[in-house]
């Protein structure tokens, strides 16, 4: 019951998207784990980070690895799939199956490249809906994500509030900072930089923007580790030699490591989606369309959540967390929060970290029971 | 709070808190106070703890927790946004006992403030007698390893309140287990009781 399946939404209305242009029968790729049970209010809503996708508990076709959260998600585990059905949608404007840039553009029957539409988290969104809607859940036990997936998961508590009973945003904020937006930047004109780029139009060419996506993808890394633990992990030690090597190979633990990161991710993502998910999460402002009031944005927020942070996390560190809870706080709502300690960096969600698992684990069985 | 006779104090709590009131427990511990009220008065609970494992035990129970610090985190929410909020055997283990009491009468329209009473006759006559820093039942840390920062006797808390433009409005006697309406300072008062249990709220201008 966990093999990827794609369903083509908006086959008789248009999703009309933030920018004005609208997506017609487009298609969403996702796995479900468990079975919706009787009532159906038994739904997890998992919604992946920028270079996530649909494959949360089960392995990537292409990598080989297990699913990105089969700590979390699993028989026993914190969302567990023998209670509960699990819903992980691939994005739109993703790369693993989902309409995308790489996908056919059906009315033209070319390939989109760019001339995909622009899309925000609040697209993602409305398109995750068509597919909760397809599937017949009318309310969703609960929505969480990590990163980008704390801001869709934003955005379905102000946008969907009456669908969402409650809510896991990890590691996120209601808005991407100055320095957010610099560290996408970098990425994307990386990838722009690489002559294989080529304007978005390299799908039928044999050389492919890999280099500038590579470094694209080393970039983020290092903005998903924290200065402690990159310390402990490598410190100054050389790959595979005893002196310095006087020329520019990868002399040090760190740069080797970098680059297996920048090598690997080219097979599995597609430099497009790149740009495209990386725009969505600069132009993300929960509150954009109640003039910059996060009160209004989340004033019929009904739901219960437990908002969490890391403490090494430096790209949404627990101060923009923070900043969630105290808004919630200050509706009414029912909100949890914790900080937990780790020198994992922003990547620690993804990280088996006992306490993340703890603190899931018992905020979604208690609420189920008290459903 | 382990510190205390927790039932009775939690019974005495629960008689000051009107059902469905909205409530925050300020350094909550477990949850078990705020589980209690829920069954006894389906109060809409808060809890804030300090300590993380407490938190997630808070988690567990489905009560909704901020881990946060007393000292810091208060100011984070609007004035009046509970009916109480309750601040038990935490006030001396806060850096500034002054800066929280307002914050709470800020936050919520009426407090409930419990703490080790220094005053009471047992610590007086060990302090007098002994010549060291009391170490009892209820007060089991050394001097030098003790969370407490700001031990004060009841007589203290009743001038910090005054000073601080908060009313108390009554007191309980955890010996008798009665509430009384507050009149003052009494003598017998402060020297037989252990712990000092008060609601009080905000002097309105």
């Amino acid at each position: 019951m966990n093999e990827n399946k794609i369903v083509e939404l908006a086959t008789e209305q248009a999703l009309v998207l933030d920018c004005g242009k609208s997506l017609k029968s487009f298609k969403t790729a996702y796995t479900t784990y468990g079975k919706l049970n009787d009532a159906k209010d038994n739904a997890i809503l998992i919604c992946h980070a920028l270079t996530g996708d649909q494959y949360v508990a089960s392995n990537h076709p292409i990598t080989k690895k297990e699913g990105w959260w089969s700590y979390i998600v699993g028989p026993e585990k914190p969302i567990d799939t023998n209670k509960f059905f699990v819903v992980c949608p691939n994005v739109i404007g993703g790369c693993m199956g989902s309409t995308g840039p790489k996908e056919i553009n059906s009315e033209t029957g070319k390939v989109y490249g760019t001339d995909f539409p622009v899309i925000t988290i609040a697209d993602m969104v409305r398109a995750q809906k068509l597919l909760i809607d397809y599937l017949g859940i009318e309310k969703i036990f609960c929505v969480t994500g990590g990163s980008m997936g704390g801001m869709l998961v934003l955005e379905w508590l102000s946008k969907f509030p009456e669908m969402v009973h409650s809510a896991i945003p990890i590691a996120t904020a209601t808005n991407h900072s100055a320095q957010n937006i610099a560290l996408n930047e970098l990425a994307r004109q990386s990838i722009m930089a690489d002559p294989n780029w080529n304007s978005g139009n390299y799908y039928n060419s044999d050389n492919k923007p890999l280099k500038g996506l590579s470094v694209a993808r080393m970039a983020a890394h290092i903005s998903y580790l924290s200065k402690d633990a990159l310390h402990s992990k490598f410190g100054r030690n050389l790959q595979d030699k005893s002196s310095l090597d006087y020329s520019f190979d990868a002399d040090f633990q760190i740069e080797s490591y970098l680059r297996h990161q920048g090598f690997t991710f080219v097979d599995r993502f597609d430099a497009n989606s790149y740009l495209y998910i990386t725009r969505a999460m600069d132009y993300f402002d929960v509150s954009s369309s109640n003039d910059g009031s996060l009160i209004e944005s989340f004033k019929n927020t009904i739901s219960k959540v437990l908002c969490i942070s890391f403490t090494s996390d430096w790209l949404y560190p627990t101060s923009e967390n923070k900043k969630i809870v105290k808004v919630f706080n200050t509706l009414g709502i029912n909100v949890s929060f914790i900080e937990i300690e780790t020198d994992g960096g922003h990547d620690s969600f993804l990280l088996e970290e006992p306490n993340l698992f703890e603190a899931m684990q018992g905020f979604i069985k208690s609420t189920y029971e008290n459903l | 709070m382990s510190l205390i006779n927790e039932k009775k104090d939690f019974r005495i709590i629960a008689d000051l808190i009107p059902a469905k009131s909205s409530v925050i427990d300020v350094g909550c511990n477990d949850g078990s106070l705020l589980e209690f009220l829920k069954e006894e008065k389906d109060i809409n609970g808060r809890g804030m703890e300090i300590d993380q494992q407490k938190v997630q035990l808070c988690l567990s129970k489905g009560i909704s927790v901020i881990e946060g610090d007393a000292d810091l985190d208060l100011y984070d929410y609007p004035d009046n946004l509970f009916d109480y909020s309750i601040l038990t055997y935490t006030l001396q283990a806060t850096k500034s006992p002054k800066n929280v009491l307002s914050e709470l009468v800020r936050i919520s329209s009426k407090a409930i403030i419990s703490f080790p009473n220094f005053g009471h006759w047992k610590i007086a006559t060990s302090l007098l007698i002994n010549r060291k820093m009391p170490i009892s039942e209820k007060l089991s840390y050394s001097w030098h390893e003790t969370p407490n920062l700001h031990f004060c006797t009841i007589n203290d808390f009743i001038d910090l309140c005054e000073e601080a433009g908060i009313r108390i409005e009554k007191q309980a006697n955890l010996k008798t287990n009665k509430l009384n309406e507050f009149y003052g300072k009494n003598l017998l008062y402060s020297y037989f009781n252990e712990v000092g249990l008060f609601l009080v709220s905000k002097i309105k201008n």
